[in-house]
């Protein structure tokens, strides 16, 4: 058996595949058309339970206009040849830079990169998919511009465009991403270019300030989707505040989440606390630097004796509510006061900010910086909590109410542990939503250990969905379950309009489990 | 729109520039282009590696102390896998992301000690 078969996209002849590859050249050059088993290496690494051969791609392209796109998407429709669109390709943990499935040819847009446009005055970027948050943070540093961004946690390596088109989130009041994006470029299945919003108007000056333009408001159908190639982005950015105030509040006993959601939530769709706040579970706030196995090296669940060992240890609590407050020195210190009543009522709540936050354990450090937009990856330490590169992010949607906080909670644990892993978990609020974030941290070098995952991380999805909790967003391998679990109607609306958009499938074919 | 700032060009001079920016919304000049520039290697490690490899983050292994000349071939090209194919939690990187002539010297500044950032010994015992 030839341990070097040539992999191809499915469905496709080899040589109708050698005739668009060839073509992909004239459009490309050669050199931007990838097809060495040890240039594509990079476009194969997981992190998530999935089979490693389910996901090698045949080839990888690397354009570098629209115009490259558009030619390349004309090619792929003459020859049938799927493509899976990425960008920066460091969706760690929900598939990577990965295909969606073996065969696929990567559509790599990190080359274009191209900061097109930044306005100090209205706070707004255009940009290419392939910028940087890092890129992007380093031009508003060198032109000297009061202006934030909200980076999600792999901040530096990742890029706006990508993330939002994933509905991402961050941590300033700027965190829902898709919230606060405006105008697309898209390039169509068919080759035709179309812009979002004002975008359509030529001369238009309102593109990154006026999201709805005129019509069906059409930009949330290129989220999530693979419904066109979306080669400019436009979103807003945050002007620096005269003041940040970076804080913590600590609570001790794991029911004590009911306490915090219900206290915090009149304040958040208030805007008394304006970020998209974040309350860290024990194990994620130790897990970003400490190693699992100095405090418990079984293969079942981290034990509660344990747990309470990390936070004795570490100075932190059950539940560490990191948020912040920005504006002049005035309105910090109002609202300040207003925080410290409402969470002072109980006398079970342990707030700090300045010199007595930066004391304690924990991620003060690195949550104030991911609060003011800074570039910081500190997060990735919990890669080292179990070791061995297996990471998806099981992430449901519930909304901002204590006692369906704990519940989703509870039924969280009891399945985690019914496999033996651990909840390193944490949700982020939104006004009235939390995204209810929890890493499933494994070894992938272990294959039982992966099988255990996936079966896992399957059952999670099902049992949550029975209790009426959808996810938000989920990795490669899971988004036929994970799409199913939203109803068919909705599934049927999605293939209608792949159908009228890109009759051949060739666009990221399964993703969010839609196909022609 | 007199004070919106736009990325400076290393391509194209200023002249053209404003020439093409007259030309609006639909026909935005390529103003940046980055792709076919190559960094230098503290650029890139300030970039990409050490937000997680210096010696203060310790999410990853410090990776710029200097070996002995006579195992940097072997250095780097444990490097060089390692980068492009990741390893455990280390995300592969691609030519896309880190070109082959920047990775290459990326290598020889790390494998020499010349990025090295460790803390300087104080001397102090």
């Amino acid at each position: 058996m030839s341990t070097t078969q040539r992999i191809l996209p499915k469905g496709v002849s080899e040589a109708d595949f050698d005739a668009a590859l060839a073509r992909f050249r004239e459009i490309l050059g050669a050199d931007s058309v990838l097809t060495e088993s040890d240039q594509l290496a990079a476009y194969s690494k997981i992190m998530m339970a999935g089979d490693d051969a389910d996901y090698i791609p045949s080839a990888a392209l690397l354009p570098t206009t629209t115009e490259h796109v558009q030619e390349i998407v004309r090619t792929c429709n003459q020859y049938k040849v799927p493509i899976w669109t990425i960008s920066t390709g460091k969706n760690l943990g929900y598939g990577s830079a990965a295909p969606g499935e073996t065969g696929q040819v990567m559509l790599d847009m990190h080359r274009m990169n191209q900061i097109l446009d930044v306005d100090p005055e209205v706070c707004t970027a255009l940009l290419e998919p392939g910028v940087t948050y890092q890129q992007l943070y380093d031009y508003i540093k060198e032109n000297d511009l009061k202006l934030w961004l909200d980076p999600p946690a792999p901040s530096a390596i990742a890029g706006p465009v990508g993330n939002t088109l994933d509905r991402g989130v961050g941590y300033t009041p700027y965190g829902e991403h898709f919230m606060f994006q405006c105008g697309m470029e898209v390039v169509l299945a068919n080759g035709e270019v179309i812009r979002t919003g004002m975008g359509g108007i030529e001369n238009s000056s309102s593109w990154q300030v006026f999201k709805w333009g005129y019509g069906p408001y059409i930009d949330g159908l290129f989220t999530q989707s693979n419904f066109g190639i979306v080669t400019k982005m436009g979103l807003w950015l945050m002007p620096e505040p005269p003041a940040y105030r970076p804080f913590i509040i600590q609570y001790q006993d794991p029911e004590d989440i009911e306490e915090i959601v219900d206290v915090l939530r009149p304040l958040r769709i208030a805007q008394i606390i304006p970020n998209a706040v974040v309350i860290v579970h024990t194990l994620w706030d130790a897990g970003t630097h400490v190693v699992r196995k100095d405090y418990y090296d079984g293969k079942e669940s981290i034990p509660r004796e344990a747990i309470e060992r990390i936070k004795a240890d570490e100075g932190i609590g059950e539940w560490n509510v990191y948020a912040a407050l920005y504006g002049t020195p005035e309105q910090i210190e109002v609202n300040w006061n207003i925080i410290e009543q409402a969470f002072g009522a109980s006398g079970k709540a342990k707030i700090m900010y300045g010199e007595e936050a930066e004391q304690r354990g924990g991620g003060f450090e690195y949550r104030s910086a991911l609060m003011k937009g800074d570039m910081n990856l500190q997060e990735f330490g919990l890669y080292n909590w179990r070791g061995g590169g297996g990471s998806m992010w099981f992430a449901p949607v519930s909304q901002a109410k204590g006692s369906e906080t704990k519940d989703q909670t509870e039924l969280a644990q009891q399945i985690l542990g019914k496999y033996g892993f651990d909840y390193v978990a944490e949700y982020i609020v939104g006004w009235r939503d939390m995204h209810h974030v929890i890493d499933l941290l494994y070894n992938r070098q272990d294959p039982e250990e992966t099988k255990r995952a996936h079966d896992c991380f399957a059952e999670l999805i099902d049992e949550f969905a029975k209790r009426g909790y959808g996810l938000y967003r989920t990795n490669t391998e899971f988004m036929e379950q994970v799409a199913g679990t939203f109803g068919e109607p909705l599934r049927e609306v999605h293939k209608t309009l792949k159908n009228a958009l890109d009759p051949n499938g060739i666009l990221s074919p399964g993703k969010s489990g839609i196909r022609s | 729109m007199q004070n919106t700032t736009t990325v400076p060009s290393r391509h194209l001079p200023s002249r053209t520039l404003g020439a093409l920016a007259l030309f609006g919304a639909l026909l935005l000049p390529p103003v940046a282009a980055n792709a076919s520039e190559t960094r230098e290697p503290d650029e890139v490690y300030r970039q990409v590696c050490a937000h997680c490899h210096a010696p203060d983050k310790a999410v990853g292994p410090e990776i710029t102390i200097a070996f002995p000349e006579a195992a940097w071939e072997a250095r780097g090209n444990y490097i060089r896998n390692t980068v492009r194919h990741g390893r455990a939690a280390m995300p592969a990187f691609r030519t896309a992301k880190i070109s082959d002539a920047e990775l290459d010297g990326l290598i020889q500044a790390l494998v020499s000690g010349e990025l090295d950032d460790a803390p300087a010994a104080t001397g102090e015992e």
